[in-house]
């Protein structure tokens, strides 16, 4: 077995790693200090456990779960907070296993036997009673995981079944929709068109072509993208009121 | 003035009658009477100027006296029950009165007529001034009295608002810091001690009295107490820079005004930082004023959330400022997104310690 501990804090890593050598299962371990370095120890080995802390820098607890969910094998998760009310009340509500820091033994030897896989209804409630946003787009390629981080994101399009977002230098194909990605990021994505969403920060114009159709140019793409008829004065307006 | 010799004269409900401003009130409220009384009980516009100057000495004397008598017996008044001040007051009032009108009836009425004639008017003339004080004494009382619970409950608003601004430590610390002792007890007993005593010393200050004010050094000990238990959790990922040598060290501070600027720059500035940061504590001191910053980093991706949980605390601290030193006490928020700094100025008089106390 091989449990991953995540947190920020060395001191908070360094208790967990004591009380679980007191414990004496036969597991291997290994440390990340955020998000981030967790994602990219999950893909160089399977782990079967991850003890999450929730508030950590680069990228958040929750995120990492919802990342975590959308691979093949995603590992079992124990969040563990020090005081977090929102996060709290959506454990409870959503039966998600968690450890309050200090740890006592008797809890994490409990939380161990009983670690279960997160489903996606238990991650979605975790992300919006805790409005986390996510700060990276996330999918899986040749059995790899392929993160972007959401600020670097162009422009968001919705082709068939998946959307695609598109940056200066990579493109991903996500399975997320593009309605649930409108509603995540409402500050940082317009909507142009039916199918396409743009990062309002890459903005550069918005002009009409000979035909009178409205067409947008962001920073970083050649290519101009069409507005729809029906979208353009909302996005006139929305872009006005950007500085 | 008269109330810095007796602290306890600002239980009574009433007024420093020698005050020049309680006086002008009075004086102005007693003509007013004057007129109120010539004019009932005038029936030509003649008549009624030659009464009025009569009424008007005649009110103006009483008054006068009362004032005289009610402010030399304050300071004993003071020792009574509400009530018993009370009732002594309205009797002293009457006395007063009375006295007033024995000597008026003397200085006016020459012995011209016959005795019996005599007394009738004198009885009537002493009847009617004693109920008319009898009766605009108990209206005044009772509107000083109204004024003065209504003064109390002002200042126990006042007083609890500062209770409840009172800066509470972050859950979301204590218990982090919970965790980093548990974990070095088992590693670095010397450490988890001293630690625990930090906790303490913050605990002791954040329990106190709201209204307590401690000095800058207190202050920004505390501060480094604070200061001390966040670098064992976060280790090199908080520097600290201080450069407070030029504030004066004995001036008076709210408790606890400038740890919640910390506690903030470490929760927004510092923890989302993989690689962390560096946070500048500066103070100036010019013209009487000073000038404390707490300055950290922030990232562009903290930026939109940023400001929604620093705002409680810094209204807090805004609040609290202005209820000691009104809009000399102030706060002040740079952003500078260029560079990802983050700086919050806080602005207060200098008051000593003896000032203060002799102030209250």
């Amino acid at each position: 077995m091989r449990i991953l501990i995540v947190d920020d804090e060395a001191l908070a890593r360094e208790r967990l790693k004591s009380l679980l050598a007191e414990l004496a299962v036969e597991t291997e371990l290994l440390e990340a200090a955020n998000g981030l370095e967790a994602l990219q120890i999950c893909q160089q080995q399977p782990v079967q456990t991850l003890l999450l802390d929730i508030r950590m820098p680069a990228m958040d607890g929750i995120e990492v779960a919802r990342h975590l969910g959308q691979t093949p094998h995603p590992p079992s998760i124990i969040f563990t907070t020090a005081y977090d009310q929102h996060a709290l009340a959506a454990f409870e509500n959503h039966a998600v296993d968690y450890l309050l820091k200090p740890v006592k033994l008797e809890r994490l030897r409990q939380a161990l036997e009983k670690a279960s896989l997160l489903n996606q209804s238990q991650l979605h409630g975790l992300q919006d009673a805790t409005q986390s946003t996510r700060r990276h787009l996330s999918a899986q390629q040749q059995g790899q995981m392929k993160l972007i981080p959401v600020r670097e994101v162009r422009y968001l399009q919705a082709d068939h079944k998946y959307v695609t977002a598109v940056s200066a230098d990579t493109e991903l194909l996500l399975e997320d929709s593009l309605k649930s990605l409108e509603k995540e990021f409402p500050d940082d994505f317009l909507r142009i068109h039916r199918n396409a969403l743009v990062a309002l920060r890459y903005v550069e114009s918005v002009e009409k072509d000979s035909d009178g159709a409205g067409l947008i140019r962001l920073r970083g793409i050649s290519q101009p993208l069409s507005v729809s008829r029906r979208h353009l004065a909302q996005v006139k307006r929305q872009l006005k009121q950007k500085p | 003035m008269d109330s810095k010799n007796f602290p306890d004269t600002q239980n009574l409900f009433l007024p420093d009658f020698c005050d020049i401003r309680v006086i002008f009130i009075v004086l102005v409220m007693a003509e007013l009477l004057a007129f109120i009384l010539t004019i009932s009980g005038s029936t030509s516009l003649m008549e009624s100027f030659s009464d009025l100057a009569l009424i008007s000495l005649f009110t103006q004397w009483v008054s006068l006296s009362c004032l005289v008598v009610l402010c030399i017996s304050r300071r004993y008044l003071c020792r009574l029950p509400q009530t018993a001040a009370a009732i002594t007051a309205y009797l002293l009032i009457l006395l007063v009165a009375s006295l007033v009108s024995q000597a008026a009836w003397w200085s006016l009425n020459p012995e011209l007529l016959p005795a019996e004639v005599a007394d009738a008017r004198y009885l009537q003339f002493m009847f009617r001034n004693l109920t008319i004080t009898a009766l605009v004494a108990a209206i005044t009382l009772r509107y000083l009295y109204v004024q003065y619970q209504w003064r109390q409950q002002l200042q126990a608003e006042t007083r609890a608002r500062i209770q409840a601004l009172q800066s509470r430590i972050r859950p979301h610390f204590l218990f982090n810091c919970m965790n980093t002792i548990a974990s070095l007890t088992r590693q670095n007993p010397a450490q988890a001690e001293q630690a625990v005593e930090d906790l303490s010393d913050l605990f002791r200050i954040s329990l106190g009295e709201a209204s307590r004010r401690i000095t800058l050094a207190e202050e920004l000990e505390v501060c480094r107490q604070y200061l001390r238990i966040e670098g064992l959790r976060l280790n090199e990922r908080l520097q600290t820079e201080w450069d407070t040598d030029k504030l004066p060290m004995d001036a008076l501070i709210p408790a606890l005004t400038i740890q919640p600027l910390l506690e903030n720059a470490i929760y927004h500035g510092i923890e989302p930082l993989a690689e962390g940061g560096r946070i500048l504590i500066r103070g100036e001191f010019n013209q009487g004023l000073c000038r404390i910053s707490v300055e950290n980093p922030v990232t562009e991706a903290t930026i939109p959330g940023h400001q929604h949980g620093n705002q409680l605390a810094q209204d807090n601290v805004q609040q609290r400022l202005s209820a000691y030193h009104g809009n000399k006490g102030q706060l002040q928020i740079q952003m500078d997104e260029d560079n990802c700094r983050y700086c919050v100025t806080i602005q207060f008089p200098y008051v000593q310690v003896e000032d203060a106390d002799f102030n209250r």
